[in-house]
């Protein structure tokens, strides 16, 4: 079904089920979604953005417009232009705010202060939102840092907590299970479904933690 | 007003959803089985994006002080009401005053959906009325009806027209059907051939944000795969081989590879399994699924 890569710059796309298109998007996803929101397209009833992939999501028995086609085949810039707003959130790191951070320190052979410092001197960005309402993955973990998802799932992390999930970091907007490794905890509200702005960080927005 | 004199398993306030939030990571939700709950609302006069009630299982007793006029659609469960009037399935009902509707155990399937004029009149939240239970918001209170509860609304007036209605109907024998891949190469024949000729029954570990499946384990490689949206009726494959079908209130994004996906048409079966059940699977066009997608219950004056 899928339109064949023809330029390095076009977005190779597929239908996924009878009400979705998933669109490699690369390192352009968030370009390539504000350019399709702002078109306002009536098909579609949502879009997705993801790691490197963008998802849309048909209205009941929709399906692309001529408009949606030429905008898939359009080039489309690497980065989005604006920069997304810096956020600073407040971090008790280890302790039982953090249970993880002491194995997650040694398996980076490194003591716990100075894992904490790795995490927090570094600017992060929001790839995108996805797992819980508001649950951002935040792309800029140091690579020594990294350390694969928990072979078993806590059955209840507390909302707030700081974890790492591979080369992600992410917050927890509210308490349930989850199988990241939780260094720390923040006060932030990440979700509140009331606000005007119901998540507290949106794609592309930039994250710097700060050590309480 | 409808005053909750004792609550069923799990009553949730429920209209067509919120779609339109997945960059948020919220799921659009919503009535699992929509052409059921539009139907019911057009029994009763409403618009078809109403607020009603979604009831699993075993269900509620309501009062209506100052009457009402409802409609059931879904699966059947015993029911009465005080007045000692049959309640039938897909017709308009006429409440009188102070009058108790009284719903028991479902008698096969899973779910079924009381509307009633005027829709439950909770507040919105992220523009719709649906609860969404793993955020705790929308609906009533974010929760499941508790005994005590009175619902506000329910009460709309003007002309009554009793109405009836045809539910769409479906192969009772055949598989769930599904759009197939794409599969990119993380399932082999092997898994394919399991996933596509097995059975598989539904656990009990299932809820509206998914339903686990127990049978005959699909092989594929172990492929890494980047977080990618999803939509409900993805069946994904985790390690272990044994499906997921993603629910109403699944997550947004997923790093499983899927296997295929259920088509918007056959979610009101999703919406009837219940734990133990079994489903097989059966593909068909992408074509013919969007044709089917957007199907609504025929409704017809009631002579």
């Amino acid at each position: 079904m899928g339109k064949p890569k023809t330029g390095q710059h076009q977005a190779a796309w597929r239908w996924v089920s009878e009400r979705g298109v998933r669109v490699a998007t690369g390192e352009a996803t968030l370009a390539r979604y504000a350019a399709l929101v702002s078109l306002k397209l009536p098909e579609l009833e949502d879009m997705i953005p993801a790691d490197g992939s963008l998802l849309l999501v048909f209205r009941r028995g929709q399906t692309a417009s001529a408009e949606l086609l030429a905008a898939l085949a359009a080039s489309q810039a690497d980065a989005p232009t604006a920069r997304g707003k810096l956020h600073e959130i407040g971090v008790e790191y280890g302790g039982e705010a953090g249970p993880d951070l002491p194995a997650l320190a040694r398996r980076a052979g490194m003591d716990a202060a100075t894992y904490i410092s790795g995490h927090a001197t570094v600017e992060y960005s929001v790839a995108f939102l996805g797992f819980q309402p508001g649950f951002p993955y935040l792309r800029g973990l140091s690579p020594a840092l990294q350390a694969p998802r928990r072979a078993s799932p806590r059955v209840r992390v507390p909302a707030g907590s700081v974890a790492i999930g591979g080369d992600y970091c992410g917050i927890y907007p509210a308490g349930g299970p989850g199988g990241w490794h939780i260094i720390g905890r923040t006060d932030a509200v990440l979700f509140d479904p009331q606000r005007a702005a119901p998540a507290l960080l949106l794609p592309g927005d930039r994250v710097r933690f700060v050590p309480k | 007003m409808i005053e909750v004199l004792r609550a069923g398993l799990c009553d949730l306030v429920m209209d067509l959803g919120r779609p339109g939030w997945g960059a948020l990571g919220v799921p659009a939700g919503g009535a699992a089985d929509p052409p059921a709950l539009a139907a019911a609302n057009r029994l009763v006069g409403n618009a078809l994006d109403a607020a009603g009630l979604e009831i699993t299982l075993s269900g509620p007793v309501l009062r209506f002080p100052l009457g009402g006029v409802a409609a059931l659609t879904g699966a059947r469960f015993a029911a009465t009401r005080s007045s000692g009037a049959a309640v039938g399935w897909n017709e308009t009902l006429l409440l009188a005053a102070g009058e108790t509707l009284t719903l028991g155990r479902v008698e096969s399937g899973c779910r079924c959906w009381l509307a009633v004029r005027g829709g439950l009149a909770v507040p919105p939240v992220m523009g719709s009325r649906s609860t969404f239970l793993p955020a705790s918001f929308g609906g009533f209170q974010g929760r499941a009806l508790q005994a005590g509860d009175v619902l506000p609304g329910g009460d709309g007036g003007g002309a009554v027209r009793r109405l009836r209605a045809q539910p769409l109907s479906f192969s009772e024998t055949g598989g769930v059907r599904v759009v197939a891949g794409p599969q990119s190469g993380q399932f082999d024949d092997t898994g394919l051939a399991a996933f596509f000729s097995g059975s598989y029954r539904v656990a009990a570990a299932s809820d509206r944000r998914g339903f686990r499946l127990r049978g005959v384990p699909v092989t594929h490689h172990r492929v890494e795969l980047p977080s990618q949206g999803v939509l409900p009726g993805a069946i994904q494959v985790p390690p272990d081989g044994q499906p997921i079908i993603l629910g109403w209130d699944g997550p947004v994004t997923g790093g499983y590879p899927v296997i295929a996906w259920v088509i918007t048409a056959d979610w009101p079966r999703l919406a009837q399994l219940r734990p133990n059940d079994t489903v097989r699977f059966a593909t068909i066009e992408t074509e013919a699924a969007r044709g089917l997608a957007a199907m609504q219950w025929m409704i017809e004056e009631w002579a």
